[in-house]
This record gives structure tokens, sequence and C-alpha cells, in this order.
């Protein structure tokens, strides 16, 4: 197989997990409370997604070169994080997390408030209401926002390229390979990488329409 | 024991009630938007009071003043919602149990047993709210509520989501269930007949305040207020002697005329002969009988009271008469027995704006005695 294969799916599949750990908490705050500073904080999450690629991997660099401030703390603790793997993993992390906030935030935000109040009054603590009534509820929305971030880490290309460059069998994922290919015309290998990307990414998204279509409890 | 002392305030709406009530069922009655759920939510923690007090069974779970504000989940309340809010990605058996969570699990799953029978749930334990029907829905609520032992019981609406002939039929099987409890429960209605049939206390909620709380009959028979009386809607609030009791009817005397009430009470609940006895007659439930057809042979007439129409109301397509009956004793201060609607058609027919005697008719199904005990 491709060794971009390989790259784009572990980046991916990493940078998803991470974006669902850290992102689920949020989700639920977002869908679940008012608080203030609430629109602020939603406009920050759709800003990775509306501003060009460069400019979040320009700034993402800033930060993690050996300069930078995050980069200069790991680097004393001996981590390298510019141009490798972990950077291709946090690339594609910024670029999914709002993507996969906002549908698991639409998700929960369905969850009927009564539920919750009836679960308390039953003597559930809050960790407990949200894992057997508002986590039941509002899945579809967390897994479809999943999905969508996954889609959208295996199409990163902008962010990943600043931060984590385009070393062929270390940091070169499905697109910047479909992108080296066309540059020395092997058009061949760039319709097959360009072709299994379609396929898996339509895929998941008819779940998800699956998923967000139907409104169906349970 | 519960006393229930709270403040809230909201932009344009005060929420401002204080009272108490002992073991029973107590009804806050009142229409919508006067308070009565915001004071069940207050009561389980579900909103917080500008101030007050909250005490259940000797336990204060609110205090504004020594700031005592116990969570929601430590109140120990069994709250039934409006529209039952049951778990849909549950089944029966799973909403029930749902707060038994930190039973050993064998207590669990015989207390969860034990109130699928009581409730008659077992046939449709393993189904989800959604395959149920309203009133299966409903005991559903009341079980996965009571199945905690709580200190205190709320019922927002109990029965407002339950077609008009199905909530009559539940309402006496909520009663019965609401009397086994032993403990306080509080039932929000804005449906007096439902308040008469399940509780033992009424609070009548107007405008965030409450303006009478007493045991039923007397708030019943005695309104303080002509805004309770307002709130109640009761116009035509008689009281009579009982002269025969049967499980199918009750004969009362009433100025000096027999009326025969339908009975729907069972044996202790019914009132004995020389009992005195509230009861009430709604106005579109008085028939003027026509003199023109008046006395053919058999045709039984019961509850036929003579009078004369002393006044009236026009209310647009229908007139309220005063009706003084002809009898024994005077009427009350407001100088009219019964008001009787009639709709404008008849009171024209009838040319009642001149002819002012009548004899009246009530359907005994329309005569309501005003609960005993």
């Amino acid at each position: 197989m491709n060794p971009a294969v390989t790259i784009s799916l572990q980046v991916a599949g990493l940078a998803t997990l991470l974006t669902v750990c850290t992102g689920l908490p949020l989700a639920w705050l977002l869908g679940r409370h008012r608080f203030p500073g609430r629109t602020l904080l939603e406009t920050t999450l759709v800003l990775p997604l509306v501003l060009p690629p460069t400019v979040l991997g320009y700034y993402l660099l800033v930060l993690v070169s050996r300069q930078g401030p995050v980069g200069a703390l790991l680097d004393s603790w001996g981590i390298e994080l510019a141009f490798t793997w972990k950077a291709a993993v946090l690339a594609a992390y910024v670029g999914s997390f709002g993507m996969f906030t906002r549908a698991a935030e639409a998700g929960f935000e369905l969850v009927d408030g009564r539920l919750e109040q009836a679960a308390r009054t039953l003597g559930r603590s809050e960790w407990s209401v949200f894992w057997t009534v508002t986590l039941p509820l509002g899945w579809r929305g967390v897994v479809a926002g999943t999905m969508l971030a996954f889609c959208r880490a295996v199409g990163e290309f902008g962010i990943t390229l600043m931060v984590a460059g385009n070393i062929p069998g270390r940091t070169q994922t499905i697109p910047l390979a479909i992108y080296d290919q066309v540059q020395a015309n092997r058009l061949g290998a760039a319709h097959q990488l360009s072709l299994l990307t379609m396929i898996v990414v339509a895929i998941l998204l008819i779940f998800v329409g699956r998923l967000t279509g139907s409104r169906a409890p349970g | 024991m519960l006393s229930v002392e709270l403040l809230k305030h909201f932009p344009g709406f005060t929420l401002d009630v204080c009272w108490q009530a002992e073991e029973g069922v107590v009804a806050l009655f009142g229409p919508s938007g006067a308070g009565k759920t915001l004071t069940l939510q207050c009561l389980a923690g579900l909103a917080r009071p500008d101030g007050g007090q909250l005490k259940v069974r000797g336990r204060v779970i609110y205090d504004s003043i020594r700031g005592v504000n116990q969570a929601v989940r430590d109140r120990r309340l069994g709250m039934v919602f409006q529209g039952y809010a049951l778990f849909p990605h549950m089944t029966v058996r799973e909403n029930i149990a749902y707060g038994l969570n930190r039973e050993a699990r064998g207590v669990r799953e015989q207390r969860t047993s034990e109130m699928l029978d009581r409730l008659g749930l077992g046939e449709v334990r393993d189904l989800r709210p959604a395959a149920l029907s309203g009133g299966q829905q409903q005991r559903v609520a009341l079980g996965r509520a009571l199945a905690v032992d709580p200190d205190l019981l709320l019922l927002d609406e109990p029965l407002a989501a339950l077609d008009s002939p199905l909530r009559r039929a539940l309402r006496e099987d909520l009663r019965v269930a609401l009397r086994g409890f032993g403990k306080t429960a509080i039932v929000v209605t804005h449906d007096l007949a439902e308040a008469c049939q399940l509780a033992d206390q009424i609070v009548v909620y107007d405008r965030g305040r409450v303006l009478q709380s007493g045991p039923k009959e007397q708030v019943l028979a005695r309104p303080v207020s002509p805004a309770v009386a307002g709130v109640l809607g009761i116009r035509n609030v008689l009281n009579g002697r009982v002269i025969e009791s049967t499980p199918e009817f009750i004969r009362l005397a009433w100025r000096g005329h027999e009326l025969l009430a339908a009975n729907w009470r069972e044996a202790p609940d019914r009132p004995a002969p020389g009992a005195g006895v509230g009861f009430f007659v709604r106005p579109e439930n008085i028939r003027l009988m026509r003199k023109d057809r008046q006395g053919p042979a058999g045709e039984r007439r019961t509850n036929l009271v003579s009078g004369t129409v002393v006044g009236e109301t026009d209310l647009g397509a229908v007139v309220a008469l005063h009706f003084v009956a002809h009898g024994e004793g005077s009427p009350p201060a407001r100088g009219y027995d019964l008001e009787i609607e009639v709709s404008k058609l008849v009171y024209q027919k009838l040319c009642v704006d001149y002819d002012r005697d009548w004899t009246v008719a009530i359907q005994p199904s329309a005569v309501q005695l005003l609960p005993g005990r």
C-alpha cells in the first residue's frame, strides 16, 4: 500500500480521537448551557473552518517551531514537534475540531432538558446524567461529528504542509501525495488516491446524512 | 409536614407564596401563569428562589438566610413532569429502575418488579415509552418517581396530557395511588374536578400569590374572597342536607325542595343521611321548563324547582338569569339562589324578558356534591 494512505489513516485517526476526547465536553457545554462568552467561543470554533489554512498553519508554526513558546517548552523536554508526524496530527486536529464540536453541539441541543431534570430529581449526578441521558439521546450528533471530523482530518492539506511539511514516508498524507504526483505528472497514481479518498469520504457522508436526517430518538 | 415560603422575581411577575401542608394530597390550583409549576420547580431545586425557606419532613432543603440550597439529587423528591419526560431510550423497567442505581442489584430488581406489579405494568415492562398508551406512560412516570421512596411527591399536571374521557377514568387510579403513598404529594392542576377528586388540601394560586389554603371542603364551600370564587369558577355553590344516601344517588333537601344527585362515591366517602353537604350546579346545566309542554302524563321529571327570575346578565350568545327559588329560607347575600345560563335564542323564544316565573329542571348528574372526607 502507498505509505501516504497508512500515514493518512494514522494521522486522521489519532487526530479524530483527540478531537472527540477534547471536543465532547465543549460540545456538551455549548449545547446544554447558556453562559457569558458563549458567542465568542462559538465564533472561535468556526474560525479555523473559514480562515485560509495557510494562515492557521503559519500561526501554528510560529507556536510550535523550536523558537516558538510551545515549541521551546517541548524542546526543553526533548520533544520535537514541527515537521514530524505529530505536527501532522496537530494540524488535522486543529482543522477538524470545530467541525466535530458544531455537529455534536447540535446533537446535544436536541435533547429535551426535562429528561435531564428528571434524571437529577432521581438522584443522579451531572456526570451520570450525561452518560445515561444526554449522550444516549444526543449520540447521533456526536457520531456525525466524529465522521465529519475524520473526513476533514483526512482532507487536511494547508495546515499540514505548513507545520509538518511534505516528507514522503513521514509526514506526507494522501492530499500531499496527490499534489506531488500531479506535480510529477504521474496522473494515474494521483487518480488512484483521489478515487479512494472520494469513495471513503462519500460513504462516511451518507452515514452522516442518515444520522442527522431523521430525528427519531434512541 | 411540608412548609413552603418562596420569593422569586421575574420581569413582570413575582412569586410570593407561603403555605404549609400535612401528609396527604395537596392540590395547587389556579389559572395558568399563576406560579404553580414554578413552585414545584423551586421545591425540586430545578429553579432557584430569590428568598424564603423550604422544609420537607423537618429537613431544610432551601433557606436563603442560612444559605442552604440542596442540590436536586440530594433532595429526595419524586417528580412527575408534565408530559411525563420518560426516558425514550429506555424500557419501562429501566425507566422505573433509573433512580435505584445506588441500591444493590437484588434490591433494585425486587423494588422494580414490585412497582411494575403495583401499577399493572408487568406486561409492558420491556417496551419503550413510545409504544405505550397515555395512561400507561402516566403510570410509568409515577412509578419512576415512587420507586426511590421520596419524602415528597411532586406532580405537574399529571393528567393534562390525556384525552378528557381517559383523564376522568384515570383520576380515580391516581387518587388511589396517591393515597397509598402515605407522605405529602403535591398536584399542580387547573382542573377543579381533578383538584376535588385527588386532594385533601387545596392551595388556590393566582398571579404569583396564594389566595386561600386549607382543607378542600373548606376552600370549596367557603371561598374567602370573590377572587377565590372567581379562580374556582364556581357560581352556584349551595348547601343542603342529606335525606337518603344510596350507591346510585343521594337525595338532598335544599330550600324546601328535594334534589337528587347522581352519586360517584364509594361507601366510606359517601355522606350519611342527616349530614349537611355542600354542592354546586353549573349554570349551563339548569334548564327552564317550557310551560306549554309541562305536565303530560308519563313524563318523569326530577329536581324541579319553581321560582322567579330577579335579574340577568347578557353574556353575548347566552344570558345568565338570576333565579330565586320559592320555598323555605332565603337566598344568600348576593340576592339570588341560582345563576342559570340559557342561549339567547331560548331566551327570546320563551319571552323570559317579561315572563319571570319559571320552573327549572336540574339533571341529577349535574348536581355535584362537594366531597365529604
